[in-house]
């Protein structure tokens, strides 16, 4: 500690660059991570965050809500496979909706109450418990979706209250209303009156006790003709755009932590090298070679350490700015992410403790040399 | 009381098929408070006599007490700290911590052996800077002082933890003669005063006079001995 902490003091314009450098880095991963997740969850945070374990979709659908009907016998096939607890429907559409003196698009879930297809992040209000309820987005609340509004589908189409608000229930970066599935099928037959019947866009699945939902879906894709099923993980990811917008991001973030650590690394590397002399002194003098890895792993720590609250404090801010993105900072994942840059920094700073491990103190004796 | 006895001690480096021996059945005594000049050419093996001395390098054959520790069969650790705790050194030019004030490079030793840099350590490292001529100096880095201020606090670090040998290699190379003269007054008092012994490895004639005995060495094989001027 001695060693560590007096270095930094007599070298803080060095290490506070380096802090500073690694602030920046970890401040984009942490920003890139929470555009990535803000992007996500408008995108599909609706399918994400519903109470269904196991969702199944027609076998044409690509994956694609919109693009998806579900047949009677279909639904009835479904709901005899074995494992599947409740089966219920759970309908999908884009509608042309006033809300807030506004015309605007927005995205109607409808389900049966009570049944799988909930929305499960509600944080205000309730959950629908009759026909022209409905629950809306918490990003939404100040474009006319806030609790007690209401929202009316054009031209002259149902009107529904909102009487709760969930978070992340995003759909196709969209205003998203859960209602009951009898409000979906008026909303509907709003567009198209002459409808018979209103066929859902999937089949929403609580499993029975003990069931797996992989297995579930992988059984009823193998027992129902012409549907695709698939747990609510797989819908999330296989959902058009998500899986490209995930791997360019993935790409980007990957870089990122690569490049943290290998900077952390070749920074610590180098001053190694500067102060070989002085290293092989202490060697010399008897300090154990622990004692100087000591030193120089605290220091990765400190640096580190520095550098995360440089990337927190900068995260918050910038988020601030963003919000309409529907992020929002969260602490958990930062530390993780800061805990994991951490770890690969001391990973790459292992080449300068094999410098040091390295050092001969007999090369104080000639003052040159200074084999590293 | 014998501080260092070598004997028969040989170092041999092995360069290909051929074996340079760079000690040569070296045997050599050294007293409490006794002062030696080894004195040689370049390469007559000095510094490698002073490394096995201090343990910075183990021997091929022989036998090194030093302050009764056999520390011919020490490994690596226990060389380490054999050298913490019994052994002062002053090298030739590498000398201090740079990012360490003069304060700080004499404490440094005191956290190697475990201290925490406490009260009673501070005060001795500004008592022996202070009697070192350095008081006003305690909070310079190695940077902002002379050469031979450097080298007195280079001597002030090797008394630091109360030696049984203190053992300088060339410590006035770097110096001017008035320099190196006073530097090597300095050890002198400083040896005398603690009845600490040393070992002073030099090429230059005229610093021998401060010594009580002088060692000559040649080609790794110690010679002639001359009795104190």
């Amino acid at each position: 500690m001695f060693l560590a902490l007096h270095e930094i003091r007599r070298a803080k314009v060095r290490f506070g660059l380096l802090s500073g450098a690694v602030g920046l880095l970890v401040f984009l991963i942490l920003f890139q991570q929470a555009l990535l997740g803000g992007l996500i969850n408008q995108f599909i945070g609706a399918i994400e965050h519903q109470s269904g374990e196991v969702l199944v979709y027609n076998g044409q659908a690509r994956k694609n809500l919109e693009g998806s009907i579900i047949l009677p016998a279909q639904e009835e096939a479904i709901a005899a496979v074995e494992g599947v607890g409740e089966a219920s429907p759970l309908g999908e559409a884009t509608f042309t909706v006033m809300a807030g003196g506004s015309v605007t698009d927005a995205v109607l879930f409808g389900y049966v109450l009570g049944k799988p297809g909930a929305p499960t992040t509600l944080i205000e209000g309730r959950l629908p418990e009759g026909p022209n309820e409905a629950v809306a987005s918490e990003k939404d609340r100040d474009d006319g979706f806030d609790l007690g509004e209401v929202v009316q589908v054009q031209p002259d189409g149902v009107s529904i209250t909102v009487v709760g608000i969930a978070r992340d229930i995003n759909y196709s970066v969209s205003p998203v209303l859960f209602t009951d599935f009898a409000t979906y099928e008026s909303a509907k037959r709003t567009r198209n009156p002459d409808a018979e019947t209103i066929l859902p866009s999937a089949i929403a699945i609580h499993l029975a006790p003990g069931a797996n939902a992989a297995e579930v879906a992988q059984r009823i894709n193998d027992e129902v003709e012409g549907v695709q099923a698939l747990t609510r993980q797989q819908a999330v990811d296989g959902s058009p755009g998500v899986s490209s917008v995930r791997s360019s991001f993935v790409i980007i973030l990957g870089l990122f932590y690569l490049v943290v650590p290998l900077v952390t690394g070749l920074f610590f590397l180098i001053v190694t090298f500067q102060k070989a002399s002085a290293l092989t002194l202490l060697r010399a003098i008897g300090a154990r070679s622990r004692t100087l890895v000591s030193a120089l792993l605290i220091q990765v720590l400190l640096v580190m350490a520095v550098g995360s609250l440089i990337a927190f404090g900068l995260y918050a801010v910038a988020l601030q700015g963003v919000q309409n993105l529907g992020v929002r900072v969260e602490v958990m994942p930062a530390v993780y992410t800061s805990l994991v840059v951490l770890v690969l920094a001391l990973s790459t700073s292992l080449v300068a403790v094999r410098r040091v491990l390295r050092l001969d103190p007999l090369a104080a004796t000639t003052g040159v040399g200074v084999h590293l | 009381m014998t501080v260092l006895d070598m004997r028969d001690v040989r170092k041999v480096y092995r360069s290909g098929d051929a074996d340079i021996v760079a000690l040569d059945h070296a045997t050599l005594q050294v007293d409490h408070g006794e002062i030696v000049a080894l004195l040689g050419p370049s390469g007559s093996g000095k510094t490698t006599l002073l490394s096995i001395a201090g343990g910075l390098l183990a021997a091929t054959e022989g036998k090194v007490m030093v302050g009764g520790h056999d520390i011919s069969e020490y490994d690596g650790k226990q060389l380490t700290e054999f050298r913490r705790n019994n052994v002062g050194f002053v090298f030739q030019s590498v000398n201090l911590v740079p990012f360490l004030t003069a304060e700080e490079n004499l404490l440094v030793v005191d956290e190697l052996g475990g201290g925490k840099g406490g009260k009673g350590a501070k005060a001795r490292a500004r008592q022996l800077l202070e009697e070192l001529g350095l008081g006003h100096r305690t909070r310079n880095l190695p940077s902002q002082l002379s050469g031979g201020e450097r080298q007195r606090v280079a001597i002030g670090r090797a008394l630091f933890n109360n030696p049984r040998l203190v053992l300088f290699d060339e410590p006035t190379s770097a110096l001017d003669t008035k320099l190196g003269a006073q530097v090597m007054e300095l050890i002198r008092n400083e040896m005398k005063a603690r009845d600490t012994a040393a070992i002073i490895v030099t090429h230059d004639r005229r610093m021998t006079e401060y010594a009580d005995r002088t060692v000559e060495i040649v080609d790794g094989r110690l010679g002639a001995e001359a009795p104190a001027h």
